[in-house]
């Protein structure tokens, strides 16, 4: 197609018009934690006050330490998980292998509302209260599917002639998997890893079902304060927040490069 | 006769080592279906008991009617599923008209411009989901940016009433589910075949032409799994509704989370509702796969 024409202008109108849609929530988060107002209109002058705020607030701490610790141990039990299912998934002739790939994709494209209505209530007839325990649980459902398909997605693409070259030069298969075939695997296993960790602190729907009162992860806690009004703090928190995910991001690209090397 | 001997005992071997290698990955298995079971499965064996028993105004009875089939066949619900599947419908096909130019553009650009361009439709989706949402109601709000802006330029004169409307609803609906539509989209324009386009435009197609005759067909399957998709996780919305819509309208997510998390709660109608919404969603994904597999086939046999 010719540079300039009436297409490509178009589509390059439709991105652009695009990036402002997706951009703009951000932008304004950012510029307003640092509005001198109590009400999220107008500048009136920059302010740290918001941040400060933030640290001294008790309830988000704790939000906060909720959200770390359900996330590295959701993660952690998830690519655990994970990475047996895929070594299992990898024998086409296993004939428990239709079975577990349905459990694994049907989660996929089910609205998390209803992933959120029967875990609540699996939790009500087995009488366990809601809290870290059902949260976590939760949390491992979800991740479970996504850690499953990451890492088995690394093994299809695998180079097998590494572990025949190692088999051939007589080593037992126990040597040749920990030596060989899962350093070959890590990549997929952080990737897997780092997935699991950003799902689990983003969700709000299925936490929202499987907290109960009193285990508030840092969604939660910030839909609560959106309903309640209280949103001053908001803007600081969630600019933090962009933060920490653009970090988790970068420090990722560097892990990757470092063990791709 | 020994060499065939020989074949036997070696395919007794085999088969001895095909065996130790299934029971292995059941073993390696095992773990995460039994999890996905327990927690995947049986969750909606919950679900049906659940739709079967009396309500109470804080859990259920077990008592079973079919009380909340009989509430739920008497019509009190079809206005929130019918928003629903409206408000997905909606949402997907705004998706297509925004995602298919910037997938088509991010496609055709040169290999160092497409990472690019893909890290900047994610990176937005790095930050958390309800603070996105949050974003959008200062923006929208009624004496929020968009109306100053508006106001300022001279283009209207009283703020516009957006927020708490269907319309903030679908917006944020869109900026939620645009990059599950442009990912597939982008990754089959990608791996188009794009002489054929330059073919049917040096044959004399105008531009326009070339493309409904041409792109959009062979795009087809993105469009496909894009709209899977959005309108699945679309039709079972609750956060964004809650938080951009008003009380008049109520989609059916709302609905199911108020009778499990309001008094008076009522869990086997919640139930029930979940369980109809699964059978739409089954439905729906059952036709589409069959629509598209028979297309497929036809286009085989017109190949031939």
């Amino acid at each position: 197609m010719k540079p300039g024409s009436l297409y490509r202008r178009l589509n390059l109108s439709a991105f652009t018009l695009v990036m402002i849609f997706l951009y703009i929530p951000i932008l304004i988060l950012i510029i307003f934690s640092f509005n001198n107002s109590k009400i999220v209109a107008g500048w009136k002058g920059f302010t740290l006050k918001y941040y400060l705020l933030l640290f001294q607030n008790e309830q988000i701490k704790l939000a906060f330490q909720h959200t770390v610790m359900i996330a590295l141990t959701s993660t952690l039990v998830s690519t655990i998980l994970g990475v047996l299912a895929a070594l299992g998934l990898e024998n086409k002739r296993f004939k428990g292998r239709k079975v577990l790939r349905a459990l694994v994709y049907v989660p996929l494209i089910m609205p998390d509302i209803l992933m959120g209505v029967s875990l609540a209530l699996l939790f009500n007839f087995l009488r366990v209260g809601t809290g870290m325990l059902t949260v976590f649980i939760a949390h491992v459902t979800f991740c479970l599917s996504y850690t499953v398909i990451v890492i088995q997605s690394r093994l299809e693409g695998f180079d097998y002639s590494l572990v025949e070259a190692a088999m051939d030069l007589g080593a037992k298969p126990w040597l040749i998997f920990w030596k060989v075939k899962f350093p070959l695997m890590v990549p997929g296993i952080v990737a897997a890893a780092l997935l699991a960790f950003t799902l689990s602190i983003d969700d709000f729907i299925i936490t929202f079902f499987t907290s109960g009162r009193g285990f508030d992860t840092l969604p939660i806690y910030v839909e609560g304060a959106i309903r309640r009004g209280t949103i001053t703090t908001i803007n600081a928190l969630s600019t933090l927040m962009v933060g920490f995910t653009l970090l988790l991001v970068i420090t990722t690209k560097r892990i990757r490069k470092l063990l791709l090397n | 006769m020994n060499n065939s001997r020989h074949r036997n005992t070696f395919s007794q071997l085999e088969i001895r080592q095909v065996k130790k290698r299934n029971l292995q990955s059941w073993f390696l298995s095992m773990p995460s279906l039994i999890w996905l079971t327990a927690f995947f499965a049986v969750p909606y064996l919950i679900v049906i008991i659940y739709s079967l028993l009396v309500s109470d105004i804080y859990e259920v009875k077990f008592l079973f009617t079919l009380g909340a089939y009989r509430e739920i066949l008497s019509g009190a619900y079809f206005k929130p599923f019918f928003l629903s599947f409206r408000l997905a419908l909606i949402t997907t096909l705004f998706c297509i008209i925004l995602g298919y130019p910037v997938a088509y553009l991010i496609a055709r650009s040169s290999e160092k411009w497409k990472n690019i361009l893909l890290v900047l439709i994610i990176i937005p989706f790095w930050t958390n989901f309800i603070i996105r949402i949050f974003s959008w109601r200062i923006f929208l709000s009624t004496n929020g940016m968009l109306n100053e802006a508006l106001l300022s330029m001279g283009l209207i004169n009283q703020p516009l009433e957006i927020i708490r409307t269907d319309w903030a609803v679908i917006i944020v609906m869109v900026y939620v589910y645009l990059p599950y539509m442009i990912l597939p989209l982008y990754s089959v324009i990608e791996k188009l075949d794009f002489t054929l386009l330059d073919a049917a435009m040096d044959l004399g197609a105008s531009e326009r032409k070339a493309f409904f005759k041409v792109t959009l067909p062979l795009s087809r399957e993105g469009i496909f799994a894009g709209s899977i998709l959005v309108f699945i996780p679309a039709l079972g919305a609750y956060i964004i509704p809650q938080l951009m819509g008003n009380q008049n309208s109520l989609y059916i997510g709302q609905i199911i989370t108020y009778k499990i998390k309001n008094i008076p709660r009522n869990w086997p109608v919640a139930s029930a509702l979940s369980l109809i919404m699964l059978i739409i969603i089954a439905v729906i994904l059952l036709t589409g796969f069959s629509i598209y597999q028979k297309r497929k086939f036809r286009r085989m046999d017109e190949a031939r």
